[in-house]
């Protein structure tokens, strides 16, 4: 049974959408609750008055810090460290501090009690980046002891550090920065919180219901067996659940102020804005070696972004120190590292804690040292890698230790050799890092205690009884493989109960990489004391003591007696696990050995940079691990490649953006997650041995598999271009601008003061960071119109144009197609109609159709899916273009109308920053001083900078497309450049409808070509390109449309490249000369998004190639 | 010849004469079909997850509710699509979740179990009603085309390889049942 690949215990329930998660079968009367949260970064409560929501029908519970014990803070990290209330008390500290809590019969009845709360703040100054909090009379945010803003300082060293910096040789250094970043788990954070019989009864999406029953029991002064949480199925954790979340108390308030049951469910945006992100690490680091190549000395200098309150920070940051002591064998490590409040929401756990971010700069150093040193990377770590046995400098007493296994292993997986041998391609790379990381730790009193229930029922069942939970890491079937094995039962008479302490003895939870290492220790030790009672009572009945267990039976020879026959009633036992080889942190012991077993791995990561655009594909990936024994391989290799893939988007794509404190990225589409094209196929080694402090050999695997990833992509990346990156993510930009500057292009010039209709924009964008940004900002934004929430009333289908014309006439109706937008506009409080206007009923809409003369009709609800098909042979750029958007299920009921309609996607805009478009004119754009490097305009932006997100507005120009809109007035027609009057706005007049678009014949004859520069398939462009020419039988082009997306407010063809082309027979190097100049005299990009240019042109060269090489491959078929 | 597209495509992705579409007022129908049961449709405005889920049909997930995660994955005859952004309003056709996909689904579940293909669950149904739409559509793919049909579907678990894996052993094996 160990070591078998069986099914997960849960794949059934799973599989179908049975299994139960927290939102899932509410309670009967279950009422929904909704959080007021703070707008301002910092400011003082100077009133709150929540009398109004109270009066709102259907509104049964409210409460603000008031209705919580006085001075009651969370226990987080305790002593000193706890200093977080559950509410905000008369103060905010960050964008989202949690102001008042509702509770109502619906949703929307929340909603409004919600908006009926006044508050008035006094706005104080905040500090939101750790320089700012550590200037000299910074605002202070608590009192703390180690400084001003200063929550811990930590300045201390391991080993001898003159020694080890006498026997440097060679020096590297840099300063790494790693972002914050967000778990993004599948399943918000959700709490059902129900308060009867004097007790609090909660099902909460959790990873470690040991610390939502001791934090909930503290806050609210019950005793502990008056909080219980139930077992539900956990939408996802990587640690961001593995302490207690925050809106757990929050629900048990309202529930307790009501005797309802509550039902808590955080939004996307919620999720992303408003839980504890990975904490942001600066770190400067030095790595020293000697003469002979060895790792002598490691020097740092780290500041931790903490966020508004302490929570784990203080040993995050901890944990991130001692992997400079733990992985490899330097004589001295120093440090010196403060952990800095700032006025954002508060960092929290998040998988590798601490370590992926200190582990981007000791891995790259490793590898500028091997540099230096002539040798090769993966060899360079062989010879410092830690030893098995021994005792490493930060107090980590190992025991296996296989890391050189791996680095050999990876070697040869990912071919390492080859690829950086003399044949290697250019802008191609490899990489490798190694990682580690301990089997749980002693960081709190009881964590090196574990306890699980065995019980033998009289059916046969053998029920596993564990109390902490599983949120996905395969902990339910690996402790429910254990007991099977260990009592000779098949699988499927296993079940495991976990996370309910009704049922269940204590356990901490999944934390620190625990739960195969104190979970199985446990599980394995009640079950061998329970093999060892029924073998007793079995030898008993067969009258010998030799005997064994067996197939879920006591066998002796020939002789069998089936478990349940053994047992009267039920038999349980459970035991608690001690483990004996960890040590504390507390308790004097200068460097304790917090764990039992250390994990190993290595991972390695070719990689290909498109000198054109910045973008880096991930060709492939190998990890190899030190796992001691993998109990289920199946569910190990899953926790790897899952843990890589999450630490290669956090490389390539994932930060979390802030405007004044508030997130700029709260949503998937502006949050580049990996997907399932963006990553390879990962390919998994297991390095098995003995490890005798394990159980059954097994040392942990949930958290070290993310630290290598991103240190290995960026040792790859430099091997593809000499560039050393030390900043998390690459996205497209930085690796375009770092380009540009390797090479020592000279930035283009744009001719400003020759160009007098860009003066009012330019002078306008000059003066926004010297007052503009802020009056408006602070001002104007008091003016913002904010439309009022209104239900839908009605949904009208009507069955021709003309009809569907008239009811356009009520006020407030919209047209919907697929409804993929206006329902997000919605939610996004962009768009309130009362009357949706479906467009698929009307036939004359929903087909395509030849015209007389060639022209083609395409019905403006046709879907995308449709058309794709349709011109797949006939104009095969829409059909590629139209891959390139959304996803299959949206392109399944987007229709053509809905494409070229919907509203720009603009970060600030959609994630509800009253900016100028959404505010109106008092309003500031965001986008001009805050981060616009991918969604904004480079081209002829006015006050909103925002582009055109269509992709088929930018085909269909290149295409010569014509509009066809109708209206109360009758039908006409219009170019795309003209559909637009502003970036995804339709210049319609009142009562019309786009009823169709016209492709003249021509474009079906023309070549055409699309090409995308975007983050995953599905995004929005951040350039694109629709290129279409007609060459003739000389290799000239005529009526060549070279059209870009996602540059301009709307679709941009270069006038100079669009002239230059007819009668030409162009290279792409003519093209981009020309475009070039385009560019210099036509664009006026912001500070951040001047990449976009150079983009720009590296897609015409591939458009311009891939139209010449049409022209190639038509020429061979004449043949 | 005109050519209309109809609602579903071919597996070649070749062009489709189709049926014709529309032509009568559509009423927004008083009850939607889901897994075979018979489900009241909801406000004007819901979405069809709402709908779903108000009527205590959980396999059908939010984890976003705007159209870009996949979590909510259903059929809507046999097009797979985002129950969240959906006007309930406009579904005519029988809706079936991850739950109601019945036997012919069992391999692929199988499939997801044997291969490790989820941890949390949570995308779970989404990616199972999707890969069913993709097989339905057709079994002839290969990997790098089974990735792309299954990107709309977020994983923040598995890092995809498991599940991709899963849906290329299901193409395989209904290829060789042929
Ligand atoms: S919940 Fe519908 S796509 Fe995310
Ligand atoms: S299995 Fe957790 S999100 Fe996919």
């Amino acid at each position: 049974m160990i070591g078998e690949s069986i099914r997960p215990l849960d794949w059934a329930e799973k599989t179908a959408g049975t299994a139960r998660y927290a939102a899932d079968e509410p309670p009967a009367g279950t009422l929904v609750a909704r959080v007021l949260r703070s707008p301002l970064p910092h400011a003082d409560i100077k009133r709150l008055d929540v009398s109004a929501a109270l009066r709102v029908p259907g509104v049964h519970a409210v409460v603000t810090a008031a209705d919580f014990p006085e001075g009651r803070v969370y226990e987080h990290s305790g002593g000193p460290y706890s200093d977080r209330p559950p509410m905000a008390v008369d103060r905010v500290l960050y964008v989202g501090h949690e102001v008042a809590a509702v509770a109502a019969e619906t949703a929307e009845a929340a909603d409004e009690a919600i908006r009926a709360i006044r508050v008035r703040y006094r706005r104080r100054k905040a500090v939101l980046t750790v320089p700012d909090a550590l200037a000299p009379g910074a605002p202070q945010l608590h009192q703390r002891a180690d400084g001003a803003n200063v929550a811990v300082a930590t300045a201390e060293h391991w080993g001898d550090v003159d020694l080890a910096q006498a026997n440097a040789a060679f020096q590297a250094g840099g300063t790494f920065r790693y972002p914050r970043v967000n778990h993004a788990c599948m399943e918000p954070n959700t709490t059902i919180a129900w308060w009867h019989d004097e007790r609090l009864e909660m099902w909460t999406s959790s990873q470690a219901p040991h610390f939502v029953v001791h934090e909930l029991a503290n806050l609210f002064g019950l005793e502990l067996d008056q909080v219980v949480c139930r077992d539900v199925a956990v939408g996802g954790g990587f640690g961001s659940k593995s302490k207690i979340s925050e809106h757990e108390a929050l629900a048990a308030a309202l529930s307790m102020k009501c005797g309802r049951p509550v039902l808590l469910e955080l939004s996307r945006a919620e999720e992303f804005a408003f839980t504890k992100p990975r904490h942001a690490f600066t770190t400067q680091l030095a790595a020293h070696a000697d003469t002979e190549g060895r790792l002598c000395f490691l020097d740092a200098v780290i500041d931790v972004d903490n966020g508004a309150y302490n929570h784990y920070g203080p040993s995050v940051m901890r944990a991130g120190i001692k992997q400079l002591g733990s992985m490899y064998r330097p004589d001295a490590v120093r440090w010196d590292a403060r952990l800095v409040d700032t006025n954002l929401v508060p960092g929290g756990q998040f998988r590798g804690y601490g370590q992926p971010q200190t582990a981007i700069g000791l891995e790259t150093l490793m590898d500028e040292l091997a540099e230096q040193c002539g040798q090769d990377p993966i060899d360079f770590r062989i010879s410092n890698s830690g030893l098995p046995d021994t005792t490493q400098l930060s107090g980590s007493q190992v025991g296996s230790n296989r890391l050189r296994e791996c680095l050999a292993e990876v070697r040869d997986r990912i071919g390492w050799d080859a690829k950086r041998g003399p044949e290697r391609r250019p802008y191609r790379g490899v990489g490798v890092s190694s990682g580690m990381h301990a089997s749980g730790s002693y960081a709190y009193p009881g964590g090196n205690t574990s306890a699980a229930g065995i019980e033998v029922r009289t059916t046969g069942e053998v029920v596993v009884r564990f109390g902490g939970a599983d949120a996905g890491t395969g902990q339910r079937t690996i402790l429910g493989q254990i007991a099977a094995d260990v009592l000779g039962v098949p699988m499927d008479r296993v079940g495991v109960i976990m996370a309910d302490w009704d049922e269940t003895p204590p356990d901490m939870g999944a934390w620190s990489s625990r739960g195969t290492h104190m979970g199985g220790h446990a599980v394995r030790q009640s079950a061998e004391a329970m093999a060892a009672r029924l073998c007793e009572l079995g030898a008993e009945k067969l009258g010998t003591d030799d005997v064994t267990l067996r197939d879920g039976c006591v066998v002796s020879g020939a002789d069998r007696i089936p478990i349940e026959n053994l047992v009267d009633g039920a038999l349980r036992i459970d035991t608690e696990y001690v483990e004996p080889k960890m040590q504390p942190y507390w308790t004097g012991i200068e460097r304790p050995n917090i764990s039992a077993t250390y994990a190993y791995a290595a991972h390695a990561v070719e990689v290909e940079v498109d000198p054109g655009t910045g973008v880096i594909s991930v060709l492939g990936y190998a990890a190899v691990h030190d796992i001691g024994k993998a109990i289920n391989p199946a569910l190990v290799e899953g926790q790897i490649i899952g843990g890589a893939v999450q630490g290669l988007g956090a490389a390539l794509g994932e930060k979390l953006h802030y405007e004044g404190g508030r997130l700029v990225n709260a949503g998937y589409v502006h949050y580049p997650l990996p997907r399932a094209t963006t990553v390879p196929s990962i390919d998994v080694g297991l390095v098995e041995g003995p490890e005798p402090a394990g159980p059954f050999n097994a040392k942990s695997v949930g958290e070290i598999a993310l630290i290598p990833a991103a240190p290995a992509l960026l040792n790859a990346v430099y091997d593809a271009t000499g560039i050393r990156f030390r900043e998390l993510p690459l996205t497209p930009d930085v690796v375009l601008a770092a380009l540009r500057e390797r090479d020592g292009v000279t930035p283009r010039r744009h001719h400003l003061a020759r160009r007098p209709g860009r003066w009012q924009i330019g002078l306008f964008r000059a003066l926004y960071p010297y007052g503009i940004h802020l009056l408006l900002d602070r001002w104007g934004t008091r003016f913002a119109r904010r439309p009022a929430p209104r239900p839908v009333e009605r949904v009208a289908l009507p069955a021709t144009v003309a009809e569907a014309v008239a009811e356009l006439a009520t006020p407030d109706a919209t047209v919907i197609g697929g409804g993929t937008d206006v329902l997000v506009q919605r939610d996004q409080e962009l768009l309130f109609p009362t009357v949706l206007v479906g467009t698929g009923a009307i036939a004359s809409m929903r087909g395509i159709e030849e015209k007389p003369g060639g022209d083609w009709r395409i019905g403006a609800a046709v879907t995308l899916a449709e058309l794709a098909t349709w011109a797949s042979e006939r104009v095969p750029m829409v059909a590629s273009a139209i891959a390139t958007i959304a996803s299959a299920q949206i392109r399944e009921v987007a229709t053509v109308a809905g494409n070229l309609g919907q509203e720009k996607r603009c970060w600030f805009f959609r994630n509800g920053f009253d900016c100028y478009k959404r505010g109106g004119v008092t309003c500031p754009c965001y986008a001009v001083d805050g981060d616009h490097r991918l969604h904004h305009a480079a081209i002829g932006g006015h006050r909103c900078q925002a582009v055109t997100p269509s992709d088929l507005a930018t085909v269909f120009d290149a295409l010569g497309a014509e509009v066809v809109l109708t209206g109360p007035s009758g039908s006409r027609s219009v170019s795309i450049t003209s559909l637009y009057a502003g970036p995804g706005e339709l210049d319609l007049r009142t009562g019309e409808l786009v009823e169709a678009i016209v492709l003249p014949a021509s474009a079906l004859a023309a070549r055409g070509v699309f090409v995308k520069l975007q983050q995953w398939d599905g995004d929005f462009a951040l350039v694109s390109l629709a290129a279409s020419v007609t060459v003739g039988d000389d290799g000239r082009w005529t009526g060549a449309r070279y059209v870009f997306g996602g540059l301009a407010p709307k679709p941009w063809q270069p006038p100079r490249l669009t002239r230059a082309l007819a009668g030409a027979v162009p290279t792409a190097d003519a093209v981009a000369g020309v475009l070039d100049q385009d560019l210099s005299w036509e664009a006026h990009p912001l500070p951040g998004n001047r990449w976009k240019l150079d983009a720009a042109i590296g897609l015409a060269r591939q458009a311009t190639e891939q139209l010449l090489l049409g022209r190639t491959r038509d020429e061979e078929s004449d043949d | 010849m005109p050519d209309r597209p109809s609602s579903g495509r071919n597996a070649a992705g070749a062009p489709l004469e189709g049926r014709a579409v529309g032509g009568r007022p559509r009423v927004q129908a008083e009850h939607l079909r889901v897994d075979g049961d018979v489900v009241p449709a909801g406000a004007p405005g819901a979405s069809l997850l709402e709908v779903l889920r108000g009527a205590g049909i959980f396999a059908a997930k939010q984890a976003c509710g705007r159209g870009e995660c996949g979590a909510c994955t259903v059929l809507v005859g046999d097009r797979a699509v985002m129950s969240c952004t959906m006007p309930a309003a406009v579904v005519t056709d029988e809706v079936t979740t991850a739950a109601g996909l019945g036997d012919d689904a069992a391999d692929l579940r199988a499939a997801f179990a044997d291969h490790a293909a989820f941890q949390c669950g949570f995308c779970t149904p989404g990616q199972v009603v999707r890969a069913a739409a993709v097989l339905r559509e057709s079994v002839d793919r290969s990997r790098d085309e089974i990735a792309r049909e299954m990107s709309g579907n977020i994983c923040r678990c598995t890092g995809y390889r498991q599940i991709v894996d899963a849906v290329c052993a299901v193409a395989e094996s209904r290829q060789a049942a042929r």
